[in-house]
């Protein structure tokens, strides 16, 4: 679920209700916009200027674009030495964590250049700095089930998010409550996720491998990527996240239906 | 040096009971769309206007108004996605599948329990307090937005 259906009530339906929200396609995927705070006119905008800028990010980033940077890069029509500043940003990131994942992630998923795996938290981190520079401070973003929030969502109520059961769906596994009103991020990576940019699939023996792998800490870019190796790394993943990610709790599920937490990830938990 | 918890809480099982989760299928209102009731799939531009429709029930009785509102067709990368909602006040009282992706064996397997559990998890999370989901799927982005649509077509909001 991607946008809040808690608390819902019947509005002034002559007032306009602060913030706002909104559900856009790209990438793929589909973002969802949800703002707290800001008139709604001034939130829209916001919210606009924020879409505006992942529709900006896909047309440079997509790997299926012919026309995007991506590509032409992949092609060797375009060098990485004349990469733009945001796809140097982006490959800079991705040399982060791969280095840090001992190579569990990789830019160059089946030999064919294609940082997705990065872009899409990335672009999600920057679409919030896009919402804060238009004054919001109450909003959260979730892009196909990875989430960005910031601040309270009303004066006394912190964010929760669900986690939802990789192997049945009718469950959340988990809730976690935004730790303060400070950025929060939370990015699952799992089976129902084949992104091309996992090229080391955990092994599936029976019930050993991971069903999927949730971070949290506070920026989705950093988050989103660690998540992808994290789950690349299979049952090491979670170990991984305890030894090396300052900041990052992790829950990982297995396909057995054993869930693992790391020893910060249960001071997070709603309820 | 933090050690890893293996708190090997079987399924947590225990943690979504005390919130209050319930699991899928016993009592669900589902009516999931049968295939001779899949649209024409053509619109390009994503969506389809949703219309709002009189309550069955009777005017001016002391019984509440239910409301009937169809959210838009959203599109997916699978297909349409259509739900509609059934409102008392300001709660949803019923949700019904108007359209969901048929192409395939794989998406009747997908949708045939997806479905009925984001149909579940919409009764059941209006009375929670979940603000957003990590781990969905296109499916279920698909049937949030319908159901957004018809959430905002029926006024109701936080």
């Amino acid at each position: 679920m991607t946008t809040p259906l808690a608390g819902f009530r019947l509005a002034h339906p002559q007032r306009l209700a602060p913030g706002h929200r909104r559900a856009e396609e790209c990438m793929g995927t589909v973002f969802s916009f949800d703002v707290r705070d800001l008139d709604a006119d001034v939130a829209a905008a916001a919210v606009d200027a924020a879409v505006r800028w992942l529709h900006d990010v896909d047309a440079r980033f997509s790997p299926y674009r012919p026309d995007s940077e991506v590509s032409a890069v992949a092609d060797g029509r375009r060098q990485l030495a004349d990469a733009s500043p945001q796809l140097r940003e982006v490959l800079s990131l991705a040399a982060e964590v791969a280095a840090m994942s001992d190579g569990a992630f990789t830019t160059t998923p089946f030999g064919r250049f294609d940082p997705s795996g990065v872009v899409k938290g990335w672009a999600i981190e920057r679409a919030a700095a896009v919402l804060v520079e238009h004054g919001a401070q109450r909003f959260s973003i979730n892009g196909g089930g990875d989430v960005q929030t910031r601040g309270f969502t009303t004066a006394a109520r912190r964010w929760q998010i669900g986690i939802s059961d990789p192997a049945d769906r009718s469950r959340l596994v988990a809730v976690v409550r935004a730790p303060s009103a400070e950025p929060m991020a939370v990015a699952t990576s799992g089976t129902a996720e084949r992104g091309a940019h996992i090229d080391r699939v955990p092994d599936d023996g029976a019930g050993g491998g991971l069903a999927s792998i949730t971070l949290v800490g506070t920026g989705l870019a950093w988050v989103d990527a660690c998540a992808t190796a994290a789950y690349a790394k299979g049952e090491d993943g979670l170990r991984w996240v305890e030894k090396r990610l300052d900041g990052v709790e992790a829950l990982a599920v297995g396909r057995d239906g054993r869930t693992a937490m790391t020893a910060g990830f249960p001071g997070l938990l709603a309820g | 040096m933090k050690r890893v918890v293996l708190a090997l809480v079987s399924t947590v099982t225990g943690l979504v009971m005390l919130l209050g989760f319930k699991t899928h299928s016993t009592a669900a209102p589902v009516a999931l769309g049968s295939t001779g009731t899949s649209s024409t799939g053509t619109g390009s531009t994503g969506s389809t206007g949703g219309a709002t429709s009189a309550g069955p029930s009777a005017p001016g009785t002391t019984t509440s108004k239910i409301r009937t509102v169809n959210g838009h067709a959203a599109h997916t990368p699978y297909g349409p996605v259509q739900v509609q909602v059934q409102l008392s006040g300001s709660k949803i009282t019923n949700v019904q599948v108007l359209q969901h992706p048929t192409a395939s064996g794989q998406d009747q397997q997908i949708n045939g329990y997806a479905l009925p559990i984001l149909i579940n998890e919409t009764m059941t999370v209006q009375s929670a307090h979940i603000d957003s989901v990590s781990g969905a799927t296109y499916t279920s982005d698909g049937y949030i937005r319908s159901l957004q649509g018809a959430l905002d077509q029926a006024g109701i909001t936080r």
